[in-house]
């Protein structure tokens, strides 16, 4: 196998599994999960290049700016599309269908704002996109650096679940009532989710922009391999997202090397549908048993 | 169901008025174009409706289904000369087919799973249309697909009509025979609440792919119309904007009803009429109405005129009491239970350690203890909701162990919920009804056709669940929705559905909390009666009066161990038992039983 296949196939399964931990993150304490998730990480590209490229603000400065921007339009999805919603019944039907529909609201919103055309985005200083010719591979500076950035974004990530604030999140996922009863409250914590999933999400576009440049085709694209890299890898575990990732990465981009690129989602989609086939939970999690 | 807000007449009426429609309108008109299409989306939304609104699974890429459809009915007829009939037939076994292929592992996971699954099939469909060049053309597509023909006489416009309508109402009409039956009760307790489903027997899984294969195969049948109709099929067709389409028409006219998707596809034809300047903003209106409706109108346009014909005219309930009479009840073969070294771990917590428990049948055994000692565990063990790590369940002479939950209860096991399951959208009638899912022998097929045999069998179970009503004393409530009946009766109902599955072990968590004095005496004698009839009764309560009237036998369990076991008299004068259960205090003041 060609390690270039190899290589890019790690670049690109870095960001699935940024997506799929966007997920994660908004899943664990709602079981809620967000259809809108693609459209907010293309959402996150766009707003930041539009920032750097186009309106010549300072790395840094964008990059937060446009985590808070697109943080608030996550807590707005919550408060108008999913907490009447879930107030409602727990059921799925409902926030699959109003999750969705604000998926469709912000693409098109975004379409008719920014228009069809990709955004090139330069990556900040001391970074580039230039090939680097390491062990035969054409692998720039920027894609290195992604995908160390990933793993410690993984690794932060898992960190701040082992703290008190992390446990609350998982009592809740695990009971709402009786979470409630011991002080946390569910509501809150749903709120800061969709709020940080939201501007995790956003920095995934960021992340993404450089390599996939910013467009408003990326919002379906990535929605569906994050939602492959976070079920490969069994929901709520972050670890088993990046390793699913790189999978789904790797398996891509082996296989529109070897088919033709018009596969690389026919392959993807066998490799989930075997995978749930034969362990419905992920590779890496376990049953759960279900509450009476 | 729900009660006829389209009376007769406007069915008929509305029926005439697409008959009627040739005679206004030329042959190779607009309007008939038009109609005829609305027709085929019809049949799809029908199915899309049947799966989403009453299963709860919802479909994101149902234009796959479509597509598949259309693509055989065009690659068939143009390519391979076969006649329109069997190429129709084979779209609809291939939409089902690979429909069922794709979602198979979604159906034993949360809803959506489901979801993004079709959304993937749809997309990864999409592309595949366009790569496999070979077979379907690719961008260019099918072109010049002959019209149906039979008897040598080939079908114009009129005709296609015709026969669109007709399938139309037969697909109506099949949908709504298999949503009044046992199945469409599975759907909607699938939908709302697994563990029922579970507790009567029917299994989630064969549910779900039960309501997408009707679901799929119409698809199918509305693209094989589709290609006739338009006589050219191209990848185009069947984007993701068409899946979302079929979704708005349904949750538009109503998620979950039977005129929904028909009220939502005529409302929605009217719209891009209306809205024939605003083209380019149709997504994101699109988007905005499905949010909306969600939000505001779950049930749609037929959910908004159902409620206001009920401010109109209230229903009359009690039509069902009258007809039943009481009647003696056959008496019933209790099942033994006997349970040894049963162990559960909960991370951390042992929640049951090596408890035995011997119920022989037809008697009454009560399981107390104070909170947390691993009661309900202990039941959702015996009734298979929970997989015990060590020990063996027994139920009659058979082991349990290792089977699933509907199956357990297929073999006589009866349970009810701490919180009473029942589902809201249904009225106890049908609860009830849904009680005798595995009892029930009339196939899909013969529902959905509803043949003689299916027709006595519903009307047998009905005075069946009726007289059940009446024996737990609610018989009054038949026709109400259960959402709307009070905590203490709802508990009653559920003994009634437990009952109608034929169960000759009956497991109750806690049937008295929440209830009145007047209930509870209620509750007694009913448990007395149910012993007296034969059946096997294990009850969890904290009520300990209850417990002392109508437990031959106690069992004490403490942290996952069992304290005690005999007599209800020898066990709660037992010291270690009052100071476990009741705390030292009742040692000094001495026991209510």
């Amino acid at each position: 196998m060609d390690i270039d296949v190899l290589a890019h196939g790690i670049v690109a399964g870095s960001l699935y599994a940024l997506v799929a931990v966007s997920f994660n993150i908004l899943y664990r304490p709602t079981n809620v999960f967000n259809f809108a998730q693609g459209e907010l990480v293309m959402l996150g590209a766009m707003i930041f290049a539009s920032l750097t490229s186009l309106a010549g603000m300072p790395w840094l400065v964008a990059f937060a700016a446009t985590l808070i921007t697109v943080g608030c339009i996550g807590l707005i999805e919550e408060r108008i599309a999913v907490a009447p919603i879930l107030a409602r019944s727990q059921t799925g039907t409902g926030w699959v269908i109003t999750t969705l529909a604000t998926s469709l609201i912000i693409s098109n919103f975004v379409g008719r704002f920014w228009g069809p055309d990709p955004i090139l985005v330069k990556p900040p200083a001391l970074l580039s996109m230039e090939s680097l010719d390491i062990l035969s591979s054409r692998i720039s500076s920027y894609e290195i650096a992604l995908i160390l950035v990933t793993l410690v974004l993984v690794l932060i990530v898992e960190r701040i679940y082992r703290t008190l604030k992390g446990k609350a999140v998982m009592a809740v996922a695990e009971d709402r009532e009786a979470a409630l009863l011991r002080g946390i409250d569910p509501g809150s914590l749903g709120r800061w989710s969709f709020f940080l999933g939201a501007a995790f999400a956003a920095m995934t576009g960021i992340l993404a922009s450089p390599v996939l440049y910013a467009s408003t085709s990326l919002g379906p694209d990535l929605l569906l391999k994050g939602f492959a890299a976070a079920a490969v890898g069994s929901i709520g575990n972050n670890r088993g997202a990046l390793i699913a990732g790189y999978v789904i990465g790797v398996t891509e981009a082996v296989g529109a090397s070897l088919l033709s690129p018009g596969y690389q989602e026919a392959v993807i989609f066998i490799v989930v549908l075997a995978v749930l086939l034969l362990k419905p939970e992920g590779l890496f999690g376990s049953p759960n048993a279900r509450t009476v | 169901m729900s009660r006829a807000v389209i009376p007769i007449a406007m069915q008929l009426a509305a029926l005439a008025a697409a008959l009627a429609l040739p005679a206004f309108v030329g042959a190779n008109s607009y309007a008939l174009f038009v109609a005829t299409q609305l027709g085929i989306y019809i049949i799809a939304a029908i199915g899309l409706n049947l799966l989403a609104g009453y299963a709860g699974q919802v479909s994101l890429g149902h234009a796959a289904f479509v597509a598949i459809g259309a693509y055989s009915v065009a690659l068939l007829t143009v390519d391979h000369h076969w006649p329109f009939w069997a190429a129709a037939v084979v779209g609809m076994v291939l939409a089902a087919g690979l429909g069922v292929l794709a979602a198979l592992p979604a159906f034993r996971l949360s809803t959506w799973y489901f979801a993004f699954i079709t959304l993937a099939f749809a997309l990864v469909f999409e592309k595949m249309i366009v790569e496999w060049r070979w077979l379907t053309k690719g961008f260019a597509g099918v072109v010049s697909v002959p019209p149906p023909s039979a008897f040598g006489y080939e079908f114009g416009p009129r005709p296609l009509y015709y026969t669109i309508v007709a399938v139309t109402v037969v697909a109506f009409i099949l949908v709504r025979n298999v949503v009044h039956s046992r199945f469409g009760r599975a759907f909607v307790a699938v939908r709302d609440v697994e563990p029922a489903a579970l507790a009567v027997g029917a299994s989630p899984q064969r549910t779900k792919l039960v309501a997408f294969v009707i679901s799929a195969a119409l698809a199918g049948v509305a693209g094989a119309f589709f290609a006739v109709q338009k006589t050219v099929v191209t990848p185009d067709d069947f984007t993701a904007d068409f899946s979302i389409f079929f979704l708005l028409t349904v949750v538009l006219g109503g998620l979950g009803t039977l005129w929904g998707p028909i009220i939502g596809a005529l409302v929605f034809f009217l719209i891009p009429e209306l809205l024939a300047g605003l083209q380019s903003w149709r997504m994101l209106i699109y988007g905005g109405m499905l949010l909306g409706l969600m939000l505001f109108a779950p049930h749609g346009l037929y959910g908004a005129l159902r409620q206001a014909w009920r401010r109109m005219a209230p229903a009359n309930p009690g039509a069902n009491a009258a007809a039943s009479e009481a009647r003696e009840h056959p008496p019933i073969a209790g099942l033994a239970l006997d349970i040894t070294g049963l162990r559960k771990q909960f991370g951390g917590v042992q929640a049951l350690d090596a408890v035995d428990l011997s119920v022989p049948a037809g008697s009454c055994c009560a399981i107390v203890g104070p909170n947390g000692s691993g009661k309900t565990t202990l039941l959702n063990l015996a009734s298979g909701y929970y997989v015990p790590d060590a020990g063996s369940v027994k139920i009659g002479d058979v082991e349990a162990l290792g089977s699933g939950a509907q199956k357990i209860a297929a073999r006589g096991v009866g349970r009810t919920f701490q919180t009473p399951r029942l589902i809201a959208d249904l009225t106890a009638l049908d609860n009830v009804m849904l009680g005798a899912y595995t009892r029930e022998r009339a196939g899909l097929l013969a529902t959905a056709l509803r043949l003689p045999s299916a027709r006595a069998e519903t009307r047998r179970l009905r005075q069946e669940a009726l007289g059940f009503l009446q024996f737990v004393g609610v018989a009054d409530r038949a026709d109400v929705e259960a959402g709307e009946i009070p905590h203490g009766q709802q508990r009653l109902i559920e003994i009634a559905r437990a009952m109608m599955g034929g169960a000759r072990l009956i497991l109750l968590d806690e049937p008295a909390a929440g209830l009145s004095m007047s209930e509870l005496e209620r509750l007694e004698r009913l448990i007395m009666r149910i012993c007296g009839l034969g059946a096997t009764i294990v009850i969890v309560e904290h009520h300990l009066d209850l417990v002392a009237n109508v437990a031959s036998h106690v069992t004490v369990l403490d942290r996952g161990v069992v304290l005690a076991a005999g007599k209800p008299s020898a066990v709660f004068n037992d010291e270690r038992v009052m100071r476990a259960y009741m705390g030292d205090r009742a040692l000094k003041a001495g026991v209510p039983a």
